[in-house]
């Protein structure tokens, strides 16, 4: 069986609509979820997430609002949070351990901090018993992949091609993937620009599909009411489980 | 030493960062996996001619016939009197587009020439660094595109013009703040996507390793000119040197080849914009450590570790972050760091002008304008060289709008 990650931006358009998007993906077949912080940078994303993680914190979005969304959210399913290093590193990453252990997160999704700043933060976070995932681009050497999936725990991280999340853009990465379970058995999940018409094709020859896009732009259209977002995102979310499945 | 016939080459210094590029804790490289390889090509491309006689004669040359280097070291007579000191101007607002910026850029250019890369990209806040690197792309003949917040391309019309007409694409960037932090976000995203045959041209000491090593390596040339020109001129070194800081390169370039000197007090001058209390651009005396645009260094932030907008007359300072070796010459005391207010800046603005018949950039304003800010006992008798980092020309729609009442 291959999984389904869903990652949606916490705290738009609302935080208890968050909360109900959460356990409707969860019902839908989503192995995984993907919390997303909002933040005012979000440098590795496309337009679409920029634009939910910039509308979430107009709306007055603050940590102690994610902090309180997961603890309703994290019985129901395996929840990670993903954000930008900033909050982690200003806050400190204890508050954030200690605040993922209490709301029942399992670990983190950190997307500009690479192995090399990653190192000493890893560490802390595994002594733990919390996840941080590793990620390998399609730029990387055979050598830095070795690097970095040697002690990739939870899931690798694949991202799909060079690019911002959301980009339709596609690149062959069977010869990156054969590499990567040359050297780990740690599941490996692609990501970025996977959607319905796309989920097929990436998800051969890896144990998973990450879909963030395709939901949040779902959440970002004005003309469907709050009951319309979530049947279509769980609509979604089943075509996707079920397509890469088939 | 003859300025005239010396090729300038960097030098290792004890300020070097680590092989990941930390300078003590600050520095770094936070970017998404994809860009990794691409800095960490960059990172050993850049070690291979650091040092390099080669690479360094062929910067050279464009610095001498194309620059106008070495840029004048003037001995400012009225402003002398007017402090009862001796202040040097280091005159890099002399140099071809007007600006220091074109150091980093002729150096940068040749090395993507190198490369082998065919298109340069640059984020751009007021415009200098953008029509720097669109001017050595015409040089070159490579293919240039650059960010720039679509505020800053609306308030820096000529700027743009001068981009264009020098074969740039220029990108106004929508989101966010929709000024220089949120042109780099866009040209971040840009690089992420085309690493594999375009160059990014950093315009400060700024962003992740190598960067903020190597724009302090090229601009060190500035400090490296003045110390052997005021050497010639007053056989000793300066009291003080002061510089603006935005993102901090052109402060680097002076500071970098004084710093082991104990008797020399480097100044790094932040824009107080409408004061502490209110709007400004102060990431050192106001901001806390953190993580943007690749680094780790002072950064203005809320509570959540959101970054907030900075405020400055000067769209060239106008930045939350600052080049992480600054943070560090904070924390360790190497360098005194101090503010000018934008209105303060303004006034410095007409004082150089109508003492020396010199316009400045509003950012260098700011250097000036520590001279009045300075207590009477710490200038008098002393030896002051101020790095003249720009030139006035680009600024003169916008100041001619706040002050044409008082020149009308």
């Amino acid at each position: 069986m291959k999984n389904l990650v869903a990652y949606i931006t916490t705290g738009f358009p609302s935080l208890e609509f968050t909360v109900d998007v959460a356990l409707a993906l969860a019902e839908s077949g989503v192995d995984t979820l993907e919390l997303g912080m909002p933040f005012s940078d979000p440098v590795a994303d496309g337009p679409v997430i920029e634009a939910a993680n910039l509308k979430a914190l107009q709306n007055g979005f603050k940590l102690h609002h994610l902090f309180e969304a997961s603890a309703k959210i994290a019985p129901h399913i395996d929840t990670l949070w993903m954000g930008y290093f900033n909050p982690f590193y200003h806050k400190g990453m204890d508050t954030f351990i200690t605040e993922a252990k209490k709301a029942g997160v399992n670990g983190f999704i950190i997307p500009d901090l690479p192995f090399e700043e990653a190192k000493p933060y890893k560490s802390v976070i595994e002594a733990a018993g919390l996840n941080l995932i590793d990620f390998i681009a399609p730029t990387d050497s055979k050598a830095r992949i070795e690097q970095i999936v040697t002690d990739a725990k939870k899931f690798i991280y694949l991202v799909a091609y060079a690019g911002i999340t959301g980009a339709g853009k596609s690149e062959d990465l069977q010869e990156i993937v054969s590499d990567i379970k040359t050297f780990t058995d740690t599941p490996v999940y692609v990501g970025f620009g996977v959607d319905q018409n796309t989920a097929k094709e990436k998800a051969k020859g890896v144990d998973g599909v990450i879909v963030g896009s395709a939901f949040v732009k779902v959440l970002l259209d004005e003309s469907l009411s709050n009951t319309q977002k979530i049947t279509k995102i769980s609509a979604i979310a089943k075509e996707i489980k079920e397509k890469i499945n088939s | 030493m003859d300025l005239h016939k010396e090729i300038y080459i960097p030098k290792p210094s004890p300020f070097d960062p680590d092989e990941l590029g930390h300078f003590g804790k600050f520095g770094g490289r936070f970017v998404p996996e994809t860009l990794m390889p691409a800095l960490e090509q960059l990172r050993k491309d850049y070690e291979a001619v650091r040092f390099d006689k080669d690479f360094w004669a062929e910067v050279d040359y464009y610095y001498k016939n194309y620059v106008g280097r070495p840029s004048a070291l003037y001995y400012a007579e009225n402003l002398s009197k007017e402090l009862d000191a001796k202040i040097y101007l280091k005159r890099e607002d002399l140099n071809h587009t007007g600006a220091h910026k074109i150091n980093h850029c002729v150096a940068q250019a040749v090395l993507a020439k190198r490369l082998g890369k065919k298109k340069i990209i640059a984020e751009t806040g007021a415009g200098q660094h953008g029509v720097a690197t669109a001017t050595v792309a015409a040089l070159f003949g490579l293919e240039c595109e650059v960010f720039m917040g679509a505020k800053d391309v609306a308030r820096q019309e000529l700027n743009v013009f001068r981009m264009k007409l020098l074969g740039a694409k220029v990108h106004a960037v929508e989101s966010g703040s929709k000024t220089l932090k949120d042109a780099m976000n866009d040209a971040i995203r840009h690089w992420v996507t085309n690493a594999r045959d375009t160059y990014y041209l950093i315009g400060t000491v700024a962003g992740p390793h190598p960067y903020p090593m190597m724009v302090r390596d090229i601009q060190s040339i500035i400090g490296w000119e003045a110390k052997e020109q005021l050497n010639a001129a007053e056989g000793c070194l300066p009291d003080k040197i002061i510089a603006c800081i935005g993102g901090g390169s052109n402060a680097l370039g002076i500071f970098s080849h004084f710093l082991e000197d104990e008797s020399v007090e480097c100044i790094g001058i932040e824009a107080g914009g409408e004061g502490l209390e209110c709007k400004h651009g102060c990431s050192l005396e106001k901001g806390s450590p953190g993580v943007l645009h690749g680094q780790l260094s002072y950064l203005l932030q809320d509570a959540d570790g959101q970054i907030q907008e900075a405020h400055s007359i000067s769209a060239g300072l106008d930045y939350p972050g600052i080049g992480p070796e600054h943070a560090f010459l904070k924390d360790e005391g190497i360098v005194t760091y101090s503010h000018i207010t934008d209105v303060e800046a303004l006034d410095a603005f007409v004082w150089l002008s109508q003492s020396e018949g010199i316009i400045p950039a509003l950012e260098s304003s700011h250097a000036i304008a520590y001279l009045k800010k300075m207590k009477p006992e710490d200038i008098k008798g002393k030896i002051i060289l101020v790095n003249l980092s720009g030139r006035g020309d680009k600024d003169m729609i916008q100041v001619k709008d706040i002050l044409k009442e008082q020149f009308a």
